[in-house]
């Protein structure tokens, strides 16, 4: 039998060279995954409702965290763990408003330009180390530092903390950062002008505190789950990139005994679809909804299903650069481009999950903004087409001279669908010709940044509550302002608005600037979506940044 | 062939060194960089994460400075994507999930596609034929991005058998459903090969020669069919199993595994220059490799072949 063996062998050599590595699997019964404990716990200490004996809060992400250093991350999945794992200054509660963090109490000079935070004395690291003054120094610090090369460096310039700028420029020693500690538990800020939203700002990532000695000692390893030192109401305890995150409750943080939930999991699934059915499947405790499936998922799941405002806009950019059409320079074609664009069949035909229409570029429901009242948003849409239509031929296009120009966006479903009605609406009613055209998203941000487009989609999310965290983005040196719209009322407003004592003042005098100039089409304002069980409760429907924290959340017994 | 062997591992050297310069090359000519962001960064920050990651410097010092550290230090740089880790620490955390599943997948490609495939040519032109044909031609309408959602409503939602996704170390019941989807579509090739070239076999003239010598059938079809039949299959698995291994993004996004299938299409959106080279590296020796396992395989079965 010998030469058989050896075919035999041969046959299965050839797919078991690369056996080696295999796992084995102990237990493999005991753990699978998230079944839900029915036992009945203790109660909730205010609402005195009956709580689940299993308190592990398990959520879907689409995508893997760039980083869990604070100076470094740069996107909302980062986020999203860095408000669990540290504590900034101030915190927010389920309705977006500030609430004390590290810092108790707070003062500002009388030209608010010097801000000194009160720290607690109890606010301990998770091995034990008191948090004090000098954590938030070194952070700082840390994030403005050349050689740190944070991507959001940016966010602490626009900070005004003195000599920010001129660090990141490297044209001043880090340590003339203008904020120091005048004893372990007070920190004071100095900013070059006063910001009338600069608290609201110490509760980014950013500038959350990290632990020195850690960070010294490890380097760019410190985040991993055996050398992490953080501050948050949780610690890391595991992290397979691409896979998964798991955090557990940090017993040494300050208000650890209000905390409920005992564990949170992220799990990374790159396809909404896959995740909808394994948070079907009882596997994830708040999971996603997949573009366009709102409607019938909250028939199927009620309440379940949840459309909250967020803090976001979508909207499409003209190119009035040198490079960008003729026709676009005309204020009267962009006028009647966004009359004649109907909001309402986005908005409740395509997305139909709650989307807000867009008549201006700072979402409604930002904090302090009241709408101005833009004439074409209490038009009806007979009345903007017949506007759009008078403008077109005004500016000397009909049906002899059709204005024809290309729409870019990034490839997507959902960007496609809008695409595709906004440049149907445009035909039907002013018979223009627009093009399609979508790109990969590297390149289409390329192409958008170095102005070879059109019109092109641009959407953008608060990094705080405050309206300028849009307006800004339309100042002549904006780095996002890819339209390269150029008003310097606008810049003048915006600058006038940091020290004023009602910026919303201003900003609504810059949106009615914008309705009249529309260098943007803002076509409607974001909803998160996403899919929570019903034993889940204390989401922060109301936060409308989306920012939740664990701490506050529970699960009742079913 | 001990000489043979050195000469094809010689030879892999210029062309993996060529495999990084193309490579290099293809991928910083992509629109877009690591650091392209909504926010155009200010150029002083812009101007610092470059300098950070070497980025300022000229194209073929890059490629110098990156070769020199893998040959000195085996080093492949931090992740421009993955800030707080290394290309070493990435793929020696998702390498180990994609060969667990890959050779796991590839094992039972190989013994019940070979033994479909074997079953299917003894009985040919009866039902046990028609079943093994009609099992490879739906497994091969079922791409394993078609597999993987069907698989995840039957098992997770359905029947509550199976978790649906994740990996957990490599526990069983996290591998079965990764193992069916990749493996399926393999074993019906695999089937459909050794089917045809075993018909061909029992149809020659030793096999003609051996039945008329009186040898039982089983031996005729296990010791004398069987090995010439292989060979087809063998030379089929080299880039199949590097196919098995690098094929799995559809894998580990369905089933959030954490191979590195995912890194490797991710790194490539997100232009994580290091992340993006050290998986072409690997695969390129890894397909280097199994090619020389092949041909060594090739020639230990069948006497013909000498080097």
């Amino acid at each position: 039998m010998k030469p058989f063996q050896k075919t035999l062998a041969a046959a299965l050599v050839s797919s078991a060279i690369f056996m080696v590595g295999c796992s084995s699997d102990d237990d493999a019964a005991a753990t699978s995954a998230a079944a839900p404990e029915t036992k009945s716990g203790p109660t909730h200490p205010v609402t005195g409702e009956t709580l689940a004996a299993d308190q592990t809060f398990t959520y879907w992400a689409l995508d893997e965290h760039s980083s869990l250093d604070p100076q470094i991350m740069e996107d909302t999945a980062g986020s999203d763990h860095a408000r669990q794992l540290f504590e900034g200054l101030l915190s927010q509660d389920a309705d977006g408003n500030l609430v004390p963090g590290v810092a108790e109490t707070f003062t500002a000079n009388a030209d608010k330009t010097v801000y000194t935070f009160n720290l607690r004395k109890d606010a301990k690291w998770s091995n034990g180390d008191p948090v004090t003054a000098n954590d938030f120094v070194y952070a700082w610090k840390r994030a403005v530092n050349p050689e740190t090369a944070s991507p959001y460096s940016w966010y602490m310039e626009i900070m005004n903390i003195v000599n920010g700028a001129e660090i990141i420029a490297g044209e001043a020693e880090v340590d003339s950062l203008g904020v120091k500690a005048v004893d372990d538990y007070t920190l004071e800020v100095t900013l070059t002008e006063s910001l009338p939203y600069f608290p609201m700002m110490v509760n980014h990532s950013t500038v959350f505190p990290v632990h020195p000695a850690t960070v010294e000692k490890f380097g760019a390893e410190w985040t991993k789950p055996e050398n992490m030192v953080s501050n948050g109401a949780y610690k890391l305890t595991q992290h397979v990139v691409n896979e998964r995150v798991e955090m557990v409750r940090n017993d040494q943080y300050w208000n650890n005994d209000a905390t409920i939930i005992e564990k949170i999991v992220t799990i990374v699934v790159p396809d909404e679809n896959q995740g909808l059915i394994r948070w079907k499947a009882g596997e994830f405790d708040r999971g996603p909804v997949p573009s366009g499936q709102f409607k019938s998922l909250k028939e199927e799941f009620g309440e379940q299903a949840v459309s909250a405002p967020r803090l976001c806009n979508y909207y499409y950019t003209f190119n009035v650069s040198d490079s960008g059409p003729e026709a676009f320079k005309d204020v009267r074609v962009r006028k009647a481009l966004s009359y004649a664009l109907d909001r309402s069949v986005i908005t409740e035909n395509i997305l139909q999950a709650g989307q807000e229409n867009a008549y201006t570029f700072t979402p409604s429901k930002t904090a302090g903004f009241t709408m101005p009242n833009v004439a074409y948003a209490n038009m009806t849409q007979e009345e903007r087409v017949a506007e759009a239509k008078k403008l077109l031929a005004e500016a000397g296009y009909g049906e002899g001279n059709p204005l024809k120009f290309s729409i870019l966006y990034n490839t997507s479903e959902g960007h496609k669908q809008i695409a595709t009605a906004m440049s149907q609406m445009w035909k039907s009613s002013l018979g223009v010709e627009a093009t399609l055209n979508n790109m990969e998203w590297k390149t289409f941000l390329t192409e958008r940044g170095e102005q070879n487009f059109e019109l092109a989609r641009g959407a953008w999310c608060g990094d705080y509550n405050e309206a300028s965290t849009f307006l800004d983005l339309l100042r002549s040196q904006s780095g996002y302002n890819d339209g390269k719209y150029v008003n310097t009322e606008v810049d003048r407003l915006m600058d006038e608005a940091k020290t004023s004592a009602d910026p919303n003042v201003q900003y609504t005098a810059i949106e009615q600037i914008l309705a009249d100039e529309m260098p943007v089409i803002p076509v409607y304002f974001y909803t998160t979506n996403f899919m929570l069980h019903d034993d889940v409760k204390g989401w922060p429907y109301n936060n409308i940044e989306q920012n939740w924290y664990a701490r506050d959340l529970y699960k009742v017994a079913k | 062939m001990f000489s043979f062997i050195l000469k094809r591992l010689l030879t892999a050297i210029p062309t993996l060194l060529i495999l990084i310069i193309v490579s290099f090359i293809l991928m910083h000519s992509a629109p877009g960089g690591p650091f392209t962001s909504e926010r155009a960064l200010p150029p002083q920050v812009e101007a610092n994460i470059n300098a950070k990651y070497g980025l300022d410097k000229p194209l073929h010092e890059q490629i110098f400075v990156y070769v020199k550290s893998i040959v000195l230090h085996f080093d492949f740089g931090p992740s421009f994507r993955y800030k707080d880790r290394s290309v070493n620490d990435l793929i020696s955390d998702g390498f180990p999930v994609t060969l667990t599943y890959g050779s796991i997948s590839a094992l039972v490609a190989v013994l019940f596609g070979v033994t479909m495939g074997v079953i299917a040519a003894l009985n040919h032109n009866t039902w046990k034929d028609y079943t093994a044909l009609g099992f490879t031609f739906t497994a091969q309408v079922l791409p394993n991005f078609v597999m993987a959602p069907l698989l995840v409503l039957l098992f997770t939602l359905q029947l509550g058998w199976l978790p649906g996704g994740g990996w957990e170390g490599g526990k069983a019941q996290y591998i079965i459903m990764p193992v069916i989807a990749l493996s399926t579509s393999y074993m019906a090739t695999i089937a459909r090969i050794t089917r045809s070239s075993m018909l061909e076999v029992l149809n020659s003239n030793f096999i003609r020669t051996a039945k008329a010598k009186g040898l039982p059938y089983q031996r005729i079809v296990f010791k004398h069919a069987l090995k010439p039949a292989l060979l087809p299959v063998l030379s089929y698995m080299g880039p199949a199993m590097v196919g098995l291994i690098t094929g799995s993004v559809i894998i580990d996004m369905y089933f959030s595994t954490g191979g590195i299938g995912v890194l490797f299409v991710n790194g490539a959106l997100n232009r994580d220059y290091s992340t993006i080279m050290g998986i072409t590296i690997l695969v390129g020796t890894l397909t280097v490799l199994l090619n020389l396992v092949v041909d060594v395989l090739y020639a230990w079965i069948d006497p013909k072949i000498r080097y």
